[in-house]
């Protein structure tokens, strides 16, 4: 292994590229973080504002996502991923057999259940 | 002690295959750049949220492959901070805190980062320019439908901060679709992401938008599932895991499966689990504790010498005790003649004596004369052991039988203590006879229990196996009555909490006749309740027992007791009966049977309970390297389908979107023609399904696809699946071999075009987005 200096493999990037020379460049605008769910809403508002008429065909961001499945939905054992044909009423938690309920869901931890359901989305999300 | 002692059946005795856990493995130097660099040459970039490919047109692939990471990292000597970018920041390990993406989902959110990153790309490129802009076109990779902010941000980062003459964006998928088909082809993209998975038809080679459909499930969320899953199995795992291990895990050992209820139903059975069960290992460091064990002869050395001890210090007690006996015995003689001489001597020198002596006066002298005499009384009886003596009443306690009148005052008194005597004597003697009856009836049973079976062996052992068996049965019984008392909702329990509750409604909320009768009895308490008559019937006291549950745990004791006894003669005298038959046998844990324990610890048993079943001490377990090895493994077995399995059914993973097949089967069947006969629209589409994308490379995708796919289509449907040459590089070739082609030449924007309309506009071309109208 070659001796690496991190300040030469910095410098690559940082150096002012010959590329990159304009002086009238706008200053970029300080630029706000934004998380995934802002810039969605985003462009949300954007298309309706900007494109209040648009088609039904057309595909924006939103419009693309995969409708809700329309199939009868198997269900699994949250704890094995096994087929789970049994259902603990107290938690609702899905389960294989009578051994994985006495094993495991009976002694559960308090707060185990929920990061179970979270798995598949279906913990009590308290606000 | 060695593993070998560990029991284990048959042929599964060879241990498990043990993979390594897998970490990043870092490059061997800093990332390279490319020698031939032209202007005027299109520059193909592919930024995936995953890595980014990236060359100029003129080289066959893509010259450089790296993680889309970038490490800003503030060295403090230096007074600088160092930005990173790429396999580069894997080069040192004290960045690995500082690395960022500048991704958040499938979208680009910093933008200080993406520059940062497209400067190393060009410099890696090696971009030179004499008149400060970037003097190539570009064609870069977008996401499906992508959002107005991010387009508008590339175009001024692009035109802005470069310069660049033109620019065209595209979808990568569809570019690996170009790559990997000639001319204007029919098909099915199956896109699969690092962040999303798109299902895109393609008519005449050109990407339908519209009917495009996106499933919000990729490798990243694959590789954080697998990492729920595994934290949630083994919540005492003693090391974390890291992103990289559990992609790792997922791109080496998952699969999809062919037909995934069928899987599942079987997946546990010993055979399938033998071969389908994976081993990992994660590094651990096993010191062997040095201090050497004492051998046998060592220790008993040591408690010989201990004895040894023991004695010296006892022989020296007792020596002390001779002696200070001896001691005492000199001065009771000098003494009692002292004694003896007081007739002879005047009150004043006998006080004199006394007090040259130390005594205080005569009667301290007398207190410690008698407390001498009687030590030295007792130490004389300590010698001889007291002796059973026969003992004749009427000899030994004659006063007992002479009635009282013709006796004396202190003869009365006398008797008083000789009868008492002669009762406990008494008593001793019943208890005695007792124990002889009861042995003779325990000979007398034993004798009977001989000729049952010496008579018809069959008949005696028949019915004592009945006998365990109600024992038994009664034995569960009262587990689970016991156990039924731990939940407050159980019939039994609920059953107590009214006994209770009637108990203290007894006492005066009660109406019935009874309680009315002693109401008017006001002066009565509840100790002399005339109308009370709890306890006149044995069966009164029964509600106690109804209420405490310790009873019970006597009472299983009791009968495991009995099982015990009784399985110990039949296993005495029954030759059909064996150890494997007994009560505790049937208890104990039969690992090939247990979900959870395949579940968790594979086809193998668990070698902590088998060398507990052995008898070793718990702290030798503990620092055993097998089981400290042990602690450090994963076993990886209905995962290896699990987490795959999502982009077929969301739902498992809590996501509302239809799956890959379930999307597919709706485009071709209604979106579409529907016609899957010669000519029809959905008959082309279906011949030539396409799969490309990182997950690409899970083992039986095609198969997965073609089995979900007939299952829709009319019988001799002819259905094609096929995967892209590389999943993972063939959107950049797409976008080479697309560069030259008169489509690409007509959809790039130029700068002017961008001045002029503004960051709205594009072109639109077949493997791209669609503009909005």
């Amino acid at each position: 292994m070659t001796n690496i200096d991190l300040h030469e493999i910095s410098e690559v990037t940082t150096k002012p590229h010959s590329f990159k020379q304009n002086p009238k460049r706008p200053k970029p605008p300080a630029r706000r973080y934004k998380p995934l769910k802002q810039l969605i809403s985003d462009e949300v508002k954007h298309l309706q504002t900007n494109h209040p008429d648009l088609s039904v065909n057309t595909p924006t961001y939103q419009s693309i996502v995969s409708p809700p499945s329309l199939k009868p939905q198997k269900v699994y054992c949250d704890i094995t991923g096994l087929i789970g044909p049994y259902k603990n009423p107290a938690n609702s938690l899905r389960f294989h057999n009578v051994e994985i309920y006495q094993e495991v869901i009976k002694n559960m931890p308090s707060g185990v259940d929920q990061e179970y359901l979270e798995l598949r989305g279906a913990n009590v999300i308290l606000k | 002690m060695a593993p070998s002692k560990i029991k284990s059946e048959g042929s599964d005795s060879q241990p498990q295959e043990v993979h390594l856990l897998r970490d990043i493995t870092p490059p061997t130097d800093s990332e390279p750049f490319y020698g031939n660099y032209e202007q005027g040459i299109p520059i193909a970039l592919d930024i995936g949220t995953s890595s980014f490919k990236i060359g100029l047109t003129n080289s066959d692939g893509p010259s450089n492959v790296f993680d889309s990471v970038i490490a800003r990292y503030r060295d403090r000597k230096a007074l600088k901070t160092l930005t990173i970018v790429g396999n580069d920041v894997y080069l040192d390990s004290s960045l690995k805190s500082s690395i960022k993406t500048p991704f958040d989902g499938a979208l680009i959110t910093n933008w200080d980062y993406m520059e940062l990153m497209l400067d190393y790309s060009f410099e890696h490129l090696g971009v030179s320019s004499d008149n400060g802009r970037l003097n190539n076109p570009i064609i870069m990779t977008e996401p499906v439908a992508c959002p107005f902010s991010q387009r508008k941000n590339m175009y001024e980062l692009l035109f802005e901060a470069y310069q660049a003459p033109k620019v065209t964006f595209g979808i990568d998928s569809l570019f690996s679709y170009h790559a990997n088909s000639t001319g204007k082809s029919n098909g099915l993209v199956i896109g699969t992401g690092h962040e999303s998975t798109h299902v895109i038809p393609v008519l005449n080679g050109k990407g339908i938008l519209s009917q495009t459909r996106r499933i919000d499930w990729g490798g990243d969320q694959s590789q954080q599932f697998i990492a729920k899953l595994l934290a949630l199995k083994y919540p005492y795992f003693p090391s974390k895991l890291n992103s990289h291990h559990t992609t790792n895990l997922f791109k080496d050992f998952c699969y999809i499966s062919e037909n995934y209820q069928d899987d599942l139903s079987n997946y546990m059975s010993m055979d399938v689990l033998e071969s389908k069960d994976i081993v990992v290992q994660a590094p651990v460091d096993i010191t062997v504790n040095n201090e050497k064990k004492k051998t046998e002869e060592e220790l008993a050395l040591q408690t010989q010498k201990r004895k040894e001890q023991g004695r010296r210090l006892q022989e020296q007690a007792q020596q002390k005790r001779i002696e200070k006996l001896i001691q005492k015995r000199e001065e009771f003689a000098y003494y009692s003649k002292f004694r003896d001489d007081f007739p002879n001597l005047s009150q004043d020198e006998i006080t004199k004596r006394l007090a040259k002596d130390g005594f205080d006066d005569l009667d301290d002298f007398n207190k410690y004369m008698t407390s001498i005499e009687k030590s030295l009384k007792n130490a004389d009886s300590n010698g001889n052991e007291e002796e059973e003596v026969q003992i004749d009443p009427s000899s030994t306690w004659p006063l007992v039988d002479i009635p009282d009148d013709q006796l004396a005052e202190d003869q009365i008194k006398e008797k008083r203590k000789q009868r008492l005597h002669k009762a406990n004597y008494e008593a001793r003697e019943r208890t005695k006879e007792l124990k002889r009856e009861q042995e003779e009836a325990q000979a007398q049973y034993e004798k009977e229990q001989e000729d049952w079976r010496t008579r018809d062996l069959d008949d005696w052992s028949t019915s004592k196996r009945l006998q365990l068996a109600e024992l038994i049965s009664k034995y569960k019984e009262t587990a689970k009555l016991m156990e039924s008392f731990k939940d407050r909702k159980s019939v039994a329990a609920q059953q107590r909490m009214k006994n209770i509750a009637d108990l203290a409604n007894d006492e005066n909320g009660s109406t019935s006749a009874a309680t009315r009768k002693r109401r008017r009895n006001v002066n009565s308490t509840i100790d002399n309740d005339p109308n009370d008559t709890f306890g006149a019937d044995d069966d009164d006291w029964g509600v106690y027992r109804d209420i405490s549950s310790v009873s019970l745990k006597e009472e299983q004791v009791v009968t495991n007791n009995q099982i015990l006894s009784l399985e110990e003669e039949l296993l005495k005298y029954d030759p059909e009966f064996h150890h494997e038959d007994t009560f505790a046998a049937s208890q104990t844990f039969d690992w090939a049977s247990s979900t959870l324990h395949k579940f968790i610890h594979g086809p193998r048993q668990n070698i902590t309970i088998a060398m507990q079943a052995e008898g070793i001490d718990p702290e030798e377990i503990a620092n055993h390297p097998e089981i400290i090895k042990k602690n450090h493994q994963i076993h990886l077995n209905v995962e290896r389908i699990r987490v795959p399995e999502i982009l077929f059914r969301p739902h498992i993973a809590g996501l509302d979107q239809a799956g890959i097949s379930e999307i597919s089967e709706d485009l071709l069947r209604r979106q579409f023609d529907g016609n899957f006969s010669n000519g029809g629209q959905s008959n082309s589409i279906i011949q030539d399904i396409f799969i490309t994308g990182g997950l690409a490379n899970l083992p039986n995708f095609t198969t997965r696809v073609v089995n979900d796919f007939t299952s829709f289509l009319p019988a001799g449907a002819p259905l094609k699946v096929r995967k892209a040459t590389n999943p993972i590089t063939d959107a950049w070739r797409g976008m080479k071999k697309w560069s030259s082609s008169e489509e690409c030449e007509s959809s790039y924007i130029s700068k002017a075009d961008y001045e002029e309309y503004g960051p709205d506009y594009i072109k639109e071309h077949g493997l791209g987005n669609v503009a909005f109208q």
